[in-house]
């Protein structure tokens, strides 16, 4: 009897413990939340790029291409193009410097995802053999949804003076910027607006191509081992995934493709029956002045650029990758049609602040 | 009533911040990650970089003394108007790098904050040499004469550390291709 009295009240007390503490630890974990999503940026107005990865989720994910690489993808490629002259449904999944182990642990889980046809990827990104900057880690990691993919990535992209439980916890990184706070911080918290139309970043100023210079002297101009280890992990992630893998060297003009690196993408790609595509050899095909196609002298396309060269590579995905339009179905005609509506509303701002000088 | 819980939440969001954030100066004091990435690209190079030239080698032209991490405005103005000056605005961070080139030389420069610091001098022929005699018509024994025989050496290029900065000649065949002067921040 007395062992029972002891037990109820044994179980009283834990009772009320759970009673105070379980809403004390959610309420924390609430706060802690709120915090994390407060201080972390927003990358809305300013360093746009930094908000590209994770807008993809938005997405309905039915694509015929998807692109996956850096900023010669995200500002050289226009989706609104291959739709509209095509009936190609392709998506960007870029972000700034995004390295070679990034682009496939992104690749890995789109295939989650949906399944495309085609996957592009440039190749660019060969010359890193090693992450660079926490600065780009951030802005393609914390962007992505947790995963197995993303905890992939984020193991092979830290530095040595990263530390994985930041990435995890965020605000353990963040904690700091408290001082740092800006009005879109506030503005932003709840719901992030688009800074890219399919994943492609738009630019219509113009900065003509002048002193582009050349290259410097390499010592060795063999692409590293763990780039390759990633190129080689994509091309078997596609191969198995039954997803045809297209190299292409965008035609930026800077940094320098040198023709030792060109050499060996074409040994790789006829190695492993890819088609690659090195737009540098074609520019004057394509269309392209450098005195009007670039807004940064020949580093970036402006949309001029951009839409040129989609024009060029939508016959390429047309008549070499066998891609057919899927103009007509009505669903995806309507949702490009909101698409290009809000596209062809960004182009006649920046048109307006351009002409105007608000920029 | 949402609202409001919304509101109490961020007000207690931000007495968590400040309780968390008190020593908020002396962190940064203390070097630790104090800032978003994007904007600490510049200010970590600060936290690499080593005192202007501190000690490494440097490259002359003209009387004119240019070492790794110097700041670029006062060099530039003793230079006078270059060949060419090519800027490079860096992805999605702020600040934007340049290249000066010069008859025989180019100066490639990285931001930091509203400056801009030498990043790499890079000799292009044989009308320019080091202070210590060396220019690409010189020789890999030429090179091992004038600065010695502490430096690593890959197959095209031998190395010489000095005070965090390097310093690169790369050969084609026997011949120097390439002399280049480059800041720790940039490696």
């Amino acid at each position: 009897m007395k062992k029972r009295r002891r037990q109820q009240r044994k179980w009283k007390r834990r009772k009320r413990w759970i009673i105070r503490t379980v809403p004390t630890v959610f309420v924390i974990i609430l706060v802690l939340s709120l915090l994390q999503r407060l201080l972390m940026p927003k990358y809305m107005d300013d360093v746009m790029e930094g908000g590209m990865v994770q807008e993809y989720y938005d997405e309905v994910k039915d694509h015929d291409v998807i692109f996956i690489g850096d900023c010669e993808l995200y500002e050289n490629i226009s989706p609104a193009v291959l739709w509209e002259e095509y009936g190609i449904n392709s998506y960007i999944r870029g972000s700034a410097q995004q390295l070679v182990w990034q682009s496939y642990y992104l690749l890995e889980e789109t295939l989650t995802y949906e399944k495309p046809e085609v996957v592009v990827f440039n190749v660019l990104a060969m010359e890193f053999n090693e992450p660079q900057q926490e600065a780009y880690n951030r802005m393609t990691l914390d962007g992505m949804r947790w995963s197995k993919s993303k905890i992939g990535c984020i193991l092979a992209s830290m530095r040595e003076d990263e530390h994985f439980i930041d990435y995890v916890f965020p605000l353990l990184r963040y904690h700091s910027r408290w001082s740092q706070l800006t009005e879109d911080d506030f503005r932003y918290f709840w719901e992030k607006k688009k800074v890219t139309y399919n994943g492609y970043y738009m630019r219509v100023d113009v900065k003509p191509a002048v002193n582009v210079p050349e290259g410097r002297v390499l010592a060795d101009y063999t692409f590293g081992d763990y780039a390759y280890k990633y190129l080689d992990k994509m091309t078997k992630l596609c191969e198995k995934s039954g997803v045809e893998l297209v190299l292409v060297k965008a035609p930026s003009l800077h940094p320098y493709w040198y023709e030792e690196w060109d050499a060996q993408i074409r040994d790789y790609a006829q190695k492993h029956g890819l088609k690659y595509y090195n737009f540098l050899d074609v520019t004057e095909e394509i269309g392209l002045d450098f005195s009007k196609d670039t807004y940064d002298a020949g580093l970036h396309l402006n949309l001029s650029g951009a839409e040129k060269l989609s024009r060029y590579f939508g016959k390429i995905l047309t008549d070499e990758c066998g891609l057919e339009s899927r103009r007509g179905e009505s669903a995806l005609e309507e949702r490009w049609e909101d698409k290009i509506f809000e596209y062809q509303e960004e182009r006649a701002r920046q048109t307006y602040e351009l002409e105007h000088g608000e920029k | 009533m949402k609202k409001k819980l919304i509101t109490f939440m961020l007000a207690m969001s931000m007495i968590a911040v400040i309780g968390m954030t008190g020593c908020g100066k002396k962190e940064e004091e203390n070097d630790t990650p104090a800032e978003t990435p994007e904007q600490e690209d510049a200010s970590s190079d600060e936290e690499e970089k080593p005192a202007a030239s501190g000690g490494g080698y440097v490259f002359e032209t003209d009387g004119i003394t240019i070492g790794v991490d110097m700041d670029m405005a006062p060099i530039a103005d003793a230079l006078g108007e270059p060949k060419s000056i090519f800027e490079e605005p860096s992805c999605a961070a702020q600040g934007t790098a340049y290249l000066y080139s010069y008859p025989g030389f180019e100066i490639n420069t990285y931001p930091d904050g509203e400056d801009n610091y030498v990043g790499y001098i890079s000799l292009k022929d044989d009308t320019v040499a080091t202070p210590e005699g060396i220019d690409l018509s010189k020789s890999k024994d030429d090179v091992i004469a004038a600065y010695g025989d502490d430096y690593e050496e890959d197959d095209k290029k031998i190395t010489y550390k000095k005070d965090g900065m390097t310093l690169n000649f790369i050969f084609s065949g026997d011949d120097i291709a390439s002399i280049e002067y480059i800041s720790s921040v940039l490696n």
